[in-house]
């Protein structure tokens, strides 16, 4: 019976069937959580650093750079992506923005999330004496000292510098209508 | 970042190549770059069938899995797509063109348990690709994976005289050479990628 | 005189004497993708150990009923199925995990240790057996995986499960190679390099 053809088909059909339906159950099952985790508590890991008073964030354009940060159904401010080319490659950066266009926070990608800039030089890019010079700062004022502004670049690593500071400010001066409240908040949703 | 075909085709190919940056496809990059005939060889069956798989899935992702609501059945569909694919190819080339079939035919049954052709359709998926750039992306990666097997089948035949402390020998000694190789291939990070 | 292997055996001999990773030189794609840091390293053990035991035990149980022409086809889908709910629990349960370990979760399922251990051991023995091989093989593969994750971690963050373990001045300008893939390769080589040398699997 074992290696009869009807078995050979009626075994195959038997399996799919058992393994459709605890991949449906599985599936069901941890669908909500996985929802929650993406939409609610990964963002949290990923821009609570940048904006800790927030507890919600929806996308704010497609390609998914722009954030709108809210406490409960308080729009509280944004946060920004940007990837600007420096010294190895990509410099990932993610920023919190307040509603009057001030850096709350900034954080630079580590090495273990693929930043490939020089260690020692460039990837202090990663560290509180660089990252913390952009708190309070608007559009206007972030760029490197040596550009006319008042971020000290690190030494020896003024691309990756330069990278961090232009590509904050360039989606700054991008979003600038997005990132700040708009004019009639009353008539928003 | 939205990439246009020509730069997927270079990240696929050189800057996330899937066998030195990714680390996708290592048993047959190990198993069979002895030599650099070989390595032509399970190239070109991989190409072949990494093109094919890539097509059927991703329709069947679209057409099928994704309008029924049936995207947990994704790894399974897929496996078996690719494992029925290489059954039919086989046949179809034993019968039809024997040149072929002598060429690659010993490297297809090898290639259903190659992970590099499963993780092409799985990245489809992912990046979001449309029809046009997924096959960009499976040329791309399948000349990737050519280039790296081939580059180190050299090697590797160089290596076979080289005199190598015993506990080197064999698979050791490719590592680190695979390692040497994976550096050069570094260099292309600065570029752009996909990720 | 029992000529059997004992049931030990079963357990054992995929520790060291037949180590799937660095005596049978398989499932080399997440020892090498996923051991940037100890603890990616454990996860990927983890899932893939998860697959591995609890597909060793579903074919063994229904072994008797398999028709010899289709039991790959069969093994293929009880794998993946497996496979899949590992991969929806990570996602739900250790997102961030799951962020790291991308698409090496579901190609778990062409992990060659897993079909090689179904067909060359379930398939021919007993559910507790198959559970004993699984288990042995599992600790195998992990204990490559904490190695290598342990060490490129060590070398590449000066960390140790997250926590810093080099001084400060380390930590800060480490040795990147270590968590890059040529840092990879370069260990996997040495490690093999020492298994020969020590006579493992011989």
């Amino acid at each position: 019976m074992k290696d009869s053809r009807t078995w050979m088909v009626l075994s195959l059909f038997i399996t799919c069937l058992i393994s459709a339906f605890a991949l449906s159950q599985i599936y069901n099952l941890t669908l909500p959580q996985i929802e929650y985790q993406r939409n609610v508590a990964g963002l949290k890991a990923a821009f609570g650093t940048v904006m800790p008073e927030a507890d919600r964030f929806e996308p704010a354009t497609p390609d998914s750079s722009v954030w709108l940060a809210f406490k409960g159904e308080t729009r509280i401010g944004s946060i920004i992506k940007t990837a600007k080319q420096g010294y190895g490659g990509p410099v990932p950066v993610t920023a919190g923005v307040d509603l009057q266009g001030r850096i709350v926070a900034i954080k630079v990608a580590s090495a273990a999330e693929g930043l490939k800039e020089t260690p020692g030089l460039g990837l202090k890019a990663t560290e509180p004496e660089f990252r913390d010079q952009f708190r309070g700062k608007t559009a206007a004022e972030i760029r490197l000292t040596k550009d006319g502004g008042t971020i000290q670049a690190i030494t020896g690593a003024t691309i990756t510098s330069r990278a961090v500071t232009d590509g904050v400010r360039e989606t700054l001066e991008k979003y600038r209508e997005m990132l700040i409240l708009q004019q009639e908040p009353d008539s928003e949703q | 970042m939205k990439l246009n075909p020509g730069q997927i085709f270079l990240a696929a190919f050189l800057v996330n190549n899937i066998i030195l940056m990714r680390f996708i496809g290592l048993c047959p990059f190990f198993g069979v770059s002895t030599s650099v005939s070989t390595s032509i060889g399970m190239s070109a069956a991989v190409l072949f069938v990494m093109l094919l798989a890539s097509w059927v899935s991703w329709v069947l992702y679209h057409a099928m899995l994704l309008p029924l609501g049936l995207v947990f059945l994704r790894t399974a569909v897929f496996i078996l797509v690719i494992a029925a694919l290489v059954q039919f190819v086989e046949m179809f080339l034993k019968r039809y063109i024997r040149n072929l079939y002598s060429a690659m035919g010993i490297y297809l049954p090898l290639i259903t348990t190659n992970c590099a052709i499963l993780a092409v359709t799985f990245f489809n998926i992912n990046y979001n690709f449309n029809l046009l750039q997924a096959t960009v992306f499976a040329l791309g990666t399948a000349a990737g994976f050519a280039l790296a097997i081939i580059l180190f089948a050299a090697i590797r035949e160089r290596l076979d005289d080289a005199p190598i402390s015993p506990a080197f020998k064999g698979y050791p000694i490719a590592f680190i050479g695979a390692a040497l190789v994976s550096l050069a291939f570094m260099g292309f990070t600065a570029l752009f990628g996909i990720s | 005189m029992n000529s059997k292997p004992s049931r030990i055996s079963y357990l054992t001999s995929g520790i060291i004497k037949e180590n799937p990773t660095l005596i049978l030189m398989i499932g080399l794609c997440p020892t090498l993708a996923t051991t940037v840091t100890a603890r990616d390293a454990l996860g990927m053990a983890a899932a893939a150990s998860f697959v591995l035991i609890c597909s060793n035990i579903a074919i063994s149980a229904i072994r008797k009923l398999v028709p010899d022409s289709v039991r790959i086809p069969i093994f293929i889908i009880i794998i993946s199925t497996f496979v899949t709910i590992i991969d929806y629990v990570m996602q739900a349960y250790q997102p961030d995990l799951y962020r790291v370990l991308g698409v090496f979760v579901p190609l778990i399922v062409v992990n060659c240790i897993i079909l090689g251990r179904a067909e060359a051991f379930a398939y021919h023995h007993g559910i507790f057996d198959s559970f004993l091989d699984g288990l042995g093989k599992s600790l195998g593969f992990t204990l490559v995986l904490f190695i290598m994750g342990s060490l490129r971690e060590l070398f590449g963050a000066g960390t140790f499960f997250g926590s810093p373990v080099l001084p400060a001045a380390y930590r800060s300008a480490p040795m990147l190679f270590a968590i890059f893939p040529p840092g990879a390769f370069l260990l996997i080589g040495l490690l093999k390099a020492l298994v020969n040398k020590l006579g493992w699997g011989r």
